[in-house]
């Protein structure tokens, strides 16, 4: 069940909660009962790391006809903070706007108008700027138009805690210049404009794919005024200024300028600007924005964006694919490689790919589409309070290496997009004993793990001719796989800056190779076969290492080069992560089995054996992702769950509506 | 949660302004037991994350001003009515508006009665517009809105006069539109008490229910994506 209290709980005193409104930005919202019949909406704070209601408390007090009054705020048994306010019943702006897709009659949006103004301004005039204005905080009420939400926003802004991750309310309608951390009143303005345009048009003015894409167009794209009527336009341009100080300065010159022209143009018949009438209920179609104007969302700023449309349509096609077919269809592509010896032009089209896949990664880039950390101005940090996880569909693999943000689709509506999502990326607190357990855990699995990744490769392939290479093989893999684990187990939850990690990552690499190339004289194996590269070409140096000697086999250079590579080549540590979005991906595997033939490609001049090293790849990539600890969907936190002496379970995780397992039937006819 | 009626003067006593409370409750008769389905029942219908509703059943709804001497309206509405201003009532598949006060369908005067159409608003006295509605194809039962904000003395989101089914689900031509719901769940009377079943694996209480299931007052319904919650009032 997706919200967290049922019908009847009384977590407060003196109040009944009869059932749940919605989940919204900041927390679940009920609708409750007074003991004696007073019905009051009641809104869950999220819990967080840091509770600050200094923001709220500013906003306790006020009232106003504009604004949803809150009554009080008042922490429950479990330390969680409710607010008690003001139940509005009438419809949201939200909703009323799915009833016209083409833009609303001017009548109808001037009354929003009217009673967005009086409340913005109201706010604006006690130094309060509301910062997430959108037509899911505007109600309609008997009493009028009634904002809520006042004071909350800034109250999530206290918490700010990380350094990658940001994450914003709903991006339709955030000022360009929130992202940079220094705004004021100006925000709501440019909010009203956004919420002005819509209303007009049905549409705002800045939609796409995802998060990045929208705050991108904020930033740098221009209105597209052509559906306004030309009297508006003037007035909605200076309200959607990307500079805040040449933009509108308060909400009631919007709403003057607004009506001036209004009036002016004698636009108050109805409205050439839309089929005014509103759709009836039976044969409206659904309007396909999704519900998640309402969700945190975080932006992973690590991320880039995914590529062109036929790549999309692959990862599709990939994604449709179940689970057991992806396996039998990977297996069957990574057998075909092992064993046909197609090196060559494997290792080439990879590498030609791969290029072309870069090629277009710098382009967009400066062509200013896609959006990337590195170049953003979204470098300010803060981490929304979590929201209970919800179970999400089955997680599919995607095929390429950068993980996108999970999209936040403007059409259509899917669920999914209401959920928070935790990535790799996502910061959170580890207990250093919880880290440590992890690592040690995943150490132990590890071992099994090669065991049984090395037999696989042994009865599978005949790449290891007895039983002392598959000994060898195992201990280097598994020694990769510690040398991988320790530090991303140790970088999970942290900020960290990707280049430094992947350096690091390759100098283990350099001393994994090395291990790699004198274990066997150790291990008094014949690596004859083993190590035989198909070329040599005479002896090599680079500086004075000798990478190739002119025999057929590999020098301890030439491995210390190939681990090296492979470490520094993967983002070994989202393989390993605990929020990864699925515990063994097929294509995660893959994909290294991929770099490891372009490396083995590269390096076979240097008589680095092909089928060796792409299937160490392979074998490390399937090693690390069976033992690395994986946290479950629904029980991914931010924070480390409160003392297990105290209570193990913590009320909120159970759900006292689930279904048992095996239940009786009572008389059910 | 107590019935608390509150105290009051007898001044305001006359004054049938005040009413009761919201939902009283009469757990300690009702529980247990099924409830049963006699002339005319009332049912609150509290759906997590889509609204509350009231549910009518019955074949003759009165539609007045609440009352706490005798026994209040079905559609108790806080207006300037009278406490019996109007009846609304079912023969087989026809609703029939009888009105006792003054009251007009879709602009035309009632005197005695009238036929009642989907898309029909009722006006009650000179304010009170109340829209009727039959959603579905698939059943008789109607929808009645608060067009002019008149409501009973809580907040409900209309009230299902339930003549057949009541289909609680995603579409629009559902008689609660439950958009973030996977499937309809149909509310229907049976064996004189009220049942509800669905396509959707429900359970009652923490009990998985195989076909239908009976209704007792206070029962919370749990699927996969909803959740609401019967009561039984007066």
């Amino acid at each position: 069940m997706k919200f967290t209290f049922a019908p009847e709980a009384r977590p407060l005193d003196g109040y009944t909660i009869k059932r749940a409104v919605h989940r919204g930005g900041f927390g679940e919202v009920y609708y409750a009962l007074s003991d004696a019949g007073k019905e009051v909406a009641l809104k869950l704070l999220n819990n967080n790391l840091d509770i600050e209601l200094r923001g709220v408390r500013q906003c306790l007090n006020l009232k106003h006809p504009n604004l949803v009054t809150i009554f009080d705020i008042k922490q429950d048994t479990d330390n969680d903070y409710w607010v008690v306010m003001e139940f509005v019943s009438g419809r949201g702006l939200y909703e009323v706007l799915q009833d016209y897709p083409s833009g609303m009659p001017l009548e109808e949006v001037l009354f929003w108008l009217d009673g967005i103004t009086a409340g913005l301004s109201f706010l604006h005039d006690r130094g309060i700027v509301h910062r997430d204005l959108k037509p899911a905080n505007v109600f309609q009420d008997p009493g009028g138009v009634k904002i809520g939400d006042i004071g909350l926003s800034k109250y999530i802004s206290e918490s700010r805690r990380s350094a990658q991750t940001q994450s914003v309310g709903t991006v339709y309608y955030m000022a360009p210049e929130v992202a940079k951390g220094r705004y004021g009143r100006e925000v709501d303005v440019y909010a009203m404009g956004i919420m002005l345009y819509e209303m007009l048009t049905g549409k705002v003015p800045f939609d796409g794919q995802t998060a990045a894409e929208i705050l991108m167009k904020h930033l740098t794209a221009e209105p597209d005024l052509s559906r306004l009527p030309k009297e508006i336009r003037p007035v909605l341009s200076a309200a959607l200024e990307k500079d805040p100080a040449r933009r509108t300065s308060s909400s009631e010159e919007l709403q003057r300028q607004f009506r001036n022209v209004v009036a002016a143009a004698d636009m108050t018949a109805p409205v050439p600007l839309a089929k005014a009438t509103p759709v009836p209920a039976e044969l409206r179609s659904e309007r396909v924005r999704s519900m998640e104007s309402e969700t945190i969302v975080e932006i992973d700023t690590e991320s880039v964006q995914a590529g062109p449309a036929g790549v999309a349509a692959l990862v599709g096609f990939w994604n449709a694919i179940p689970t057991p077919l992806q396996w039998v269809v990977g297996g069957a592509v990574a057998w075909l490689i092992l064993e046909s010896g197609m090196w060559r032009s494997v290792a080439v089209g990879g590498m030609v790919g791969g290029v072309a896949y870069l090629g277009y990664q710098l382009l967009s880039i400066f062509v200013g589409e896609p959006f990337s950390a590195s170049s953003g101005p979204y470098t300010k940090a803060s981490t929304p309070p979590p929201a209970p996880a919800r179970r999400q569909k089955k997680a599919s693999p995607t095929a390429k290496a950068a993980v996108p943000t999970k999209p936040m689709s403007a059409r259509p509506v899917t669920r999914n997009t209401r959920d928070r999502v935790y990535t790799p990326a996502t910061l959170r607190e580890i207990g250093k004993t919880h880290r440590a357990t992890d690592v040690s855990t995943s150490i132990s699995v590890s071992l099994a793990a090669s065991g049984l990744v090395t037999a696989a490769v042994f009865f599978t392939t005949n790449l290891l001719e007895d039983s002392a290479q598959a000994v060898y093989f195992a201990a280097v893999t598994m020694l990769a796989a510690w040398a991988l684990i320790i530090p991303s187990k140790i970088w999970e939850g942290r900020s960290g800056d990707s280049f430094t990690r992947r350096l690091c990552l390759g100098s283990l690499g350099l001393g994994v190779g090395f291990l790699a190339a004198v274990l066997p004289e150790y291990l008094l194996i014949s690596h004859d076969e083993l190590f035989h590269g198909s070329h040599s070409s005479g002896r090599v140096l680079i500086g004075r290492v000798a990478v190739s000697d002119g025999s057929q086999f590999p020098t301890v250079a030439c491995f210390m080069i190939f681990f090296a590579a492979l470490f520094s080549a993967r983002r070994w540590w989202w393989q390993i992560d605990s929020f990864r979005k699925a515990r063994f991906r097929v294509s995660s595997a893959l994909f290294t089995l991929v770099i490891g033939i372009i490396i083995t490609g590269m390096l076979k001049d240097f008589s680095f054996p092909e089928a060796l090293g792409a299937t160490w790849a392979l074998a490390i990539s399937a090693v690390v992702q069976l033992s690395a600890g994986w946290t479950q969907v629904e029980d991914r936190r931010l924070s480390p769950a409160p003392s297990p002496t105290t209570d193990p379970v913590p009320p909120r995780s159970v759900n006292p509506q689930v279904p048992l397992a095996k239940a009786e039937q009572a008389s059910f006819h | 949660m107590n019935s608390g009626t509150l105290q009051l003067d007898s001044q305001h006593r006359q004054n049938r302004w005040c009413c009761d409370t919201c939902v009283p409750e009469r757990e300690t008769a009702l529980k247990g037991n099924a409830v049963a389905i006699s002339p005319s029942r009332k049912f609150m219908l509290w759906i997590d994350g889509v609204g509350a509703w009231q549910l009518c059943v019955g074949e003759s709804f009165v539609v007045g001003a609440p009352s706490f001497e005798e026994k209040s309206a079905d559609i108790a509405l806080l207006a300037d009515i009278s406490r019996k201003h109007a009846s609304i009532e079912r023969n087989g598949e026809e609703w029939r508006l009888t009105a006792h006060q003054s009251t007009a369908v879709s602009g035309r005067t009632v005197s005695q009665d009238t036929v009642l159409c989907s898309g029909d608003e009722i006006q009650l006295a000179e304010r009170v517009r109340l829209g009727f509605r039959i959603p579905s194809i698939l059943s008789t039962s109607a929808i009645i809105n608060f067009e002019s904000d008149h409501r009973p003395s809580h907040s409900v989101d209309g009230i299902i006069l339930l003549a057949d089914h009541c289909l609680l689900g995603p579409r629009k031509d559902h008689h609660v539109c439950c958009t973030q719901w996977s499937d309809v769940v149909v509310l229907f009377a049976g064996d004189g008490m009220l049942r509800c079943r669905s396509k959707v694996a429900l359970s009652v209480n923490g009990q998985v229910a195989n076909d239908s299931i009976e209704l007792k007052h206070g029962c919370v319904v749990t699927g996969e994506e909803l959740r609401f919650r019967v009561e039984q009032m007066e």
